[in-house]
């Protein structure tokens, strides 16, 4: 990935079989970024915005995101909304990656400001193949700076 | 109190009759009545007729003797003229009385006393006039002085007058009669009106009753009706909605299930990785002679392979099973697009996927299509035909050249059938409903597959306002029919949803 900073990957998804998953099949395309897990929404914006919730924190962090719809709290569909409207997170790419393959769901996440959706593939082959298209991607993909 | 037809008709019967009883007592009573009033009236004018005879007669008698007593008292001639003209009108006059009496048999006897006290008299004044003439006047007033004359005269006259009398009797009678008679006609017809009057009024009351009776009964259909349209608007809603949940509920079951079934199929991915790379190790390894190793080698080079490719397989088909509903239950929740189409070029268009594979093995395809368009969904309507045509080939007799023949048919009720007949290894009997089934293969299962074909295509028709239906006989052939509305908006309009 681009120098400076490296490149942190925010990985929320609360199947942690599935975080495990994607996690070994970014490493096999080569990706060697940090990955900082989260099981729930709540913990993961507390990261993303800090304590106060103003996402000061995240000014000077180029933060990829890996988001999962279905979470135990909140739908990452908030998480999606409260990143893309604040103004030091905004400009991190927001990668959706999620079983839900409805239409509206995708168009909603769009227009919300997701930057990638992907449906996970029901079968392992293809699973572990898109994960690992998307390591790919991640390592040309520039990422800026949040102010 | 609600009138029954049958009630309804006795009253009006019942009435009817009245007015017409009532009618026909006007009608005969009227007649009796005139026919009473005219024979009063015919005595009146019989015994105006007596009263005027009578007092016609008497008068002439009197002129007849006042003329004979001055011609006796002057000897004039000139004195005689009433006589002479009463005589001369005396015969007609009598014969008037005897006709108006000859009715009467217990009159007879006086009449002929009268008739002869006339003749006496008329006698006797004949004589003294002829001897007054003779000039003898002496012994005609003589015979004027024996009062004789007198007598008969007088008893003439009572008796002419008891006539007069008793006919003005009868003609008060009669003329009170004739009165009378009229005053009944009169209260017949006040009463007979009054009848036909309440006769009317009771039908027109019966007939407004029964006619209210019947609004209301026809009010209250309607509102039936109502209702009924209502509850099965309802219904059909109802349905409309369960039937969403359950595509929802199986969408969400399918959905929640993939996410484990993901884990499973990952790690065991993984998992075989790890125990390829152990059995190699393994299986490099020398004999050691302990029985520990020959056990963890023997675990490591087929239990675990083995154990690993029945989880893997089961995953699969578990894949497959989830896939298989997610299929269906996402083809539920598409919205349908009805649009116009041309029947046969969606049909061709089938056939023509399947053509290489028929004529390959010699077969053929026929089309015949009697429907030029309908209004339907058209994706759905091709995956319906294109799961049936490749079922026909995918189940054809191996030993026979297949052959395939759709034929669209106008059905009534603006529908439609198509029906797809193939001469391929049929169906038993006992399959029929059970192919339709989600999961559920009939016959030796020669050929891959999960068992959905045809339940998504009876889903789909269903969706489409149809119905598949099959014939099929054991190694010859089945006939799948599907009957389908000719215009989708109007099932969907009538499906509230």
């Amino acid at each position: 990935m681009n120098s400076g900073t490296p490149v942190t990957i925010v990985m929320i998804e609360d199947d942690e079989g599935h975080a495990r998953l994607i996690e070994k099949n970014i490493r096999r395309a080569g990706v060697s970024n940090q990955i900082v897990p989260f099981t729930d929404g709540t913990s993961a914006l507390n990261y993303l915005m800090g304590d106060d919730g103003s996402g000061q924190v995240s000014s000077g962090r180029q933060l990829l995101i890996l988001l999962d719809l279905n979470l135990p709290d909140m739908t990452g569909v908030d998480i999606l909304e409260k990143v893309k409207n604040n103004e030091h997170t905004r400009r991190s790419p927001v990668v959706v990656l999620t079983t839900t393959d409805d239409q509206r769901e995708i168009q909603r996440c769009y227009d919300l400001g997701a930057n990638v959706y992907i449906t996970k593939p029901v079968d392992y082959d293809g699973f572990a193949n898109a994960i690992r298209q998307l390591g790919l991607f991640f390592s040309v993909i520039q990422v800026p700076e949040a102010d | 109190m609600p009138i029954s037809n049958n009630a309804f008709v006795r009253a009006t019967t019942l009435l009817l009759l009245v007015g017409l009883v009532a009618l026909l007592g006007i009608v005969g009573t009227t007649i009796w009545l005139v026919e009473r009033s005219q024979g009063y009236f015919n005595e009146v004018v019989v015994a105006r007729e007596t009263r005027s005879a009578a007092t016609d007669l008497r008068n002439a008698l009197g002129d007849a003797e006042t003329g004979q007593r001055g011609f006796l008292l002057t000897g004039n001639e000139a004195y005689l003229a009433p006589y002479n003209s009463a005589v001369e009108q005396l015969p007609e006059l009598r014969e008037r009385v005897g006709a108006v009496l000859a009715p009467y048999p217990q009159l007879q006897e006086p009449l002929a006393e009268l008739n002869a006290a006339i003749q006496y008299k008329l006698d006797e004044m004949a004589r003294t006039i002829e001897l007054t003439r003779s000039g003898d006047r002496d012994t005609a007033l003589a015979i004027v002085n024996s009062g004789a004359g007198n007598d008969s005269m007088q008893n003439t006259r009572e008796f002419l007058i008891s006539l007069v009398d008793s006919s003005e009797t009868r003609l008060d009678i009669g003329v009170a009669d004739q009165r009378s008679a009229a005053t009944a006609l009169r209260w017949v017809t006040l009463l007979g009106a009054l009848v036909i009057v309440g006769v009317v009024g009771g039908s027109a009351w019966t007939v407004r009753a029964y006619t209210r009776e019947l609004a209301a009964a026809r009010r209250e259909v309607e509102a039936a009706n109502q209702s009924l349209e209502e509850r099965v608007q309802e219904r059909t809603a109802d349905l409309g909605k369960a039937n969403e949940e359950i595509q929802r509920f199986a969408y969400i079951v399918t959905h929640d299930l993939r996410a484990p079934l993901v884990n499973i199929m990952g790690f065991t991915s993984e998992l075989e990785t790890s125990v390829a790379t152990l059995r190699d190790y393994m299986s490099e390894r020398e004999e050691s002679g302990d029985p520990k190793f020959a056990e963890a080698r023997l675990a490591a080079t087929e239990d675990l392979p083995e154990a690993i490719s029945f989880i893997r397989s089961s995953t699969r088909k578990m894949d497959a099973l989830i896939n298989a509903i997610l299929k269906i239950s996402r083809e539920g929740r598409r919205q349908l697009k009805p649009e116009t189409i041309n029947l046969a070029e969606i049909i061709n268009a089938s056939v023509s996927a399947i053509q290489h594979q028929v004529t390959e093995n010699g077969g053929s395809v026929e089309t015949e299509v009697k429907v030029a368009r309908l209004i339907t969904d058209r994706l759905s309507l091709e995956q319906v035909l294109g799961n049936l045509l490749d079922n026909a080939v995918k189940y054809q007799e191996p030993n026979r050249p297949l052959t395939v023949s759709i034929r669209a048919l106008p059905a009534e009720r603006n529908r439609l059938n198509i029906e797809v007949t193939d001469n391929g290894r049929g169906i038993a009997s006992t399959d029929h409903e059970r192919v339709f089934e989600l999961f559920r293969r009939s016959g030796s299962q020669s050929q891959p597959g999960e068992g959905i074909g045809l339940a998504h295509v009876r889903t789909m028709v269903r969706s489409l306002g149809g119905e598949i239906t099959l014939s099929s006989e054991l190694g010859v052939g089945t006939t799948f029919r599907i009957n389908l509305p000719r215009d989708l908006r109007s099932y969907l309009g009538s499906n509230a949803k």
